[in-house]
């Protein structure tokens, strides 16, 4: 009885080490699929790109893109700015102390 | 079942989903790995094209990026600099404050007699001569009358002579005085606002550097 039992785990751990390796190629196919569709569309536009820039039409298409792009640019840029804007205008007291206490300095006679 | 035969068991059961765990692990490590081979590669074809498209039209494509980008660039500092300013002024703004508190006499730090006296003296010196006219506000016109003999003393002390004498018409101002010589041809204003007008552009960098916006 002891040993049938052993025989039946065996065979249903098997069945479980089988259905981990074909989870595993399923994962490895798929992550394959998806990096070869990446690089295939990298490729296509790429290609599709240079071809619209070597025919010389479609300049407009570029020039759109490229505005797009540095509209995008611009506002990640603006973004920045205005962070920095409002980070000088926190200014610890202690500094604002010091420096009023520096213009009184300049301002009264020695 | 014994149990010997159940450690068995468990023994088995153990190990092999110990190495299905591995398996997975090994499978996800693998996925991720050829995941970012292909960015990496995806990279690399996007950066290339850039190069060749730039090398193509680069001029007209870096003279659009230039243009929205510039644009956002100057409004950015102007930004920076219109901040650095209001930083600036609420400086300047709190330090008048403080000059008329002093002018008032409500800062017992400051003993703004003293200061008073220094101004005097101060534009008698820079302009020389024997006799002066000392024009101030209501509030400091009445100091200066009370102790003109001292103040006179002050001033004998550093020029050697001279002497003060008040102009009744009190001037609108924080404090400080206007002295004049006795012929009414040079003026020299020594007031709290002209000197803190003075200062303001001549140490605006100074400011900003204690502020830590420059």
């Amino acid at each position: 009885m002891g040993m049938e039992s052993v025989l039946s785990i065996g065979e249903r751990l098997q069945k479980l080490l089988e259905k981990a390796e074909k989870e595993a190629k399923a994962k490895l196919a798929e992550a394959q699929k998806r990096a070869e569709d990446m690089v295939s569309e990298a490729k296509a536009e790429s290609e599709r790109r240079r071809s619209v820039v070597q025919r010389g039409t479609g300049i407009d298409e570029l020039i759109q893109e490229a505005e797009e792009r540095a509209r995008k640019e611009a506002e990640k840029k603006m973004e920045e700015y205005e962070a920095r804007a409002e980070a000088l205008k926190k200014i610890p007291k202690g500094k604002m102390e010091e420096a009023v206490v520096f213009v009184l300095k300049e301002v009264l006679p020695e | 079942m014994s149990s010997k035969s159940l450690e068995l068991d468990t023994q088995l059961i153990e190990r092999i989903v110990q190495k299905r765990k591995e398996r997975l692990a090994r499978a996800e490590e693998e996925a991720e790995r050829i995941v970012k081979t292909a960015e990496q590669e995806v990279g690399m074809i996007k950066a290339d094209t850039e190069r060749q498209v730039l090398s193509l039209v680069g001029s007209e494509l870096r003279a659009v990026r230039d243009r929205i980008v510039g644009r956002t660039e100057l409004d950015g500092r102007k930004m920076l600099m219109a901040s650095r300013h209001q930083m600036l002024s609420s400086v300047f703004e709190e330090a008048e404050k403080q000059l008329e508190k002093i002018a008032q006499g409500k800062d017992p730090s400051v003993d703004y007699g003293v200061i008073l006296g220094k101004l005097i003296v101060e534009a008698a010196v820079a302009m020389g001569g024997e006799e002066f006219i000392v024009a101030a506000n209501e509030r400091d016109h009445a100091f200066i009358k009370k102790n003109l003999r001292k103040l006179n003393n002050q001033l004998k002390k550093v020029l050697g002579e001279g002497t003060l004498k008040l102009d009744n018409s009190p001037l609108d101002i924080m404090g400080g005085v206007v002295v004049q010589n006795s012929e009414g041809t040079k003026t020299f204003y020594n007031t709290l606002d002209g000197r803190l007008e003075n200062v303001k552009s001549r140490i605006q960098a100074e400011v900003g550097k204690i502020l830590g916006v420059i």
